[in-house]
């Protein structure tokens, strides 16, 4: 639209000549601003799930394989009774990183 | 609710066309529409099929060359199929009497274990038996690891749940919340003005969360691809 715009004034013959120029300048100017990296500004309910969600995973699994061990072992109740404190470490730990890492997606705090 | 369009046996096995897998087609059919008729004709200055087309491309290629780094673009067409297709599903359930395949957990745990098997894959054609070395934290001491390994194995298998679960409780939650909303506008019978008039605003938050989630969904099967490229 700009570039038929510029052509009916008449002052450019060749709408495209400048355009690669005009182009440089927007994305500079684009990225001047300030730059979150396209994430979405966190809202309380979403990161409340977020981190619900990351503590209810890691216990489920932790839980699921202390049960398939004791199916399998015969050391019924030990493995479910592991299973839930490796999968309440874990799931507080993930849950640990998740508010960590949430200003960006950044580095594992692990690593 | 799932309804078998074209019921169909193998054995025992229940594999009946429903209308889940219906949506699936119309999905991917439709995806395929926008990308095809978008790049069909490459102006110069984009029509509004081709900017949609190119401003989705674009916005998966930075959120790979961010996240997962530049040798990551080889991951493009997995993280743009999975973003496209989760946002077409959510965006499509909330047209009315349609259906929602990304509310059912069966859906969203085989698409998040996945992105976990391939993400697992790679991880291992990349660093051979060092992944292992994942598992233990750089640092700690080593009388820790039968404490640390266990509880960093349960923590990566919980990747794939908690993916598809984050998914499927916003989707679910959000539909929940629309049908009991239109159910009190039965109830109320004059005053169900109220509640018609929640469910209007609802219905935006939902258009917003179909789209943050598809956003979720991609932007953690990136980092679970970063970490399967770099270890650590």
């Amino acid at each position: 639209m700009i570039a038929r715009f510029e052509m009916s004034e008449g002052g450019q013959p060749d709408p495209l000549a400048r355009l690669g120029e005009r182009l440089d300048r927007a994305r500079s100017e684009q990225n001047r601003g300030p730059s979150n990296g396209g994430e979405p500004p966190p809202s309380g309910l979403g990161l409340g799930f977020r981190i619900g969600i990351e503590l209810l995973a890691s216990l489920l699994v932790g839980l699921a394989l202390g049960w398939v061990a004791d199916r399998f072992l015969g050391t019924r109740p030990w493995g479910l009774v592991l299973g839930f404190f490796i999968g309440s470490a874990a799931g507080i730990m993930n849950a640990f990183r998740a508010a960590q890492g949430l200003g960006r997606g950044g580095p594992r705090p692990g690593a | 609710m799932i309804e078998r369009i074209v019921p169909l046996h193998i054995g025992s096995v229940d594999i009946s066309y429903t209308n889940s897998a219906l949506l699936m087609t119309i999905a991917v059919a439709l995806i395929t529409l926008l990308l095809v008729a978008g790049t069909r004709r490459r102006a110069m200055v984009p029509s509004r099929l081709q900017s949609i087309a190119e401003m989705s491309y674009e916005f998966i290629a930075a959120m790979v060359d961010e996240n997962i780094g530049h040798e990551g673009i080889e991951f493009f067409p997995l993280v743009f199929s999975i973003f496209m297709f989760v946002l077409f599903g959510n965006m499509l359930g909330l047209i009315p009497y349609s259906f929602t395949f990304t509310s059912h957990i069966i859906v969203t745990f085989a698409l998040a274990v996945f992105v976990f098997l391939v993400a697992t894959l790679v991880a291992f054609a990349r660093h051979g038996i060092h992944f292992f070395s994942f598992f233990f934290p750089p640092g700690a001491p080593v009388f820790m690891a039968p404490i640390l390994v266990p509880i960093e194995i349960v923590s990566y298998l919980s990747r794939p749940v908690s993916l598809s679960i984050r998914l499927f409780a916003n989707m679910m939650a959000g539909h929940t919340m629309m049908a009991v909303f239109a159910g009190f506008t039965i109830t109320l019978g004059l005053f169900g003005f109220f509640p018609i008039a929640i469910n209007v605003a609802l219905f935006a938050l939902e258009v917003i969360v179909t789209a943050l989630q598809a956003y979720v969904f991609t932007i953690l099967t990136c980092l679970y691809l970063r970490d399967a490229v770099h270890l650590h």
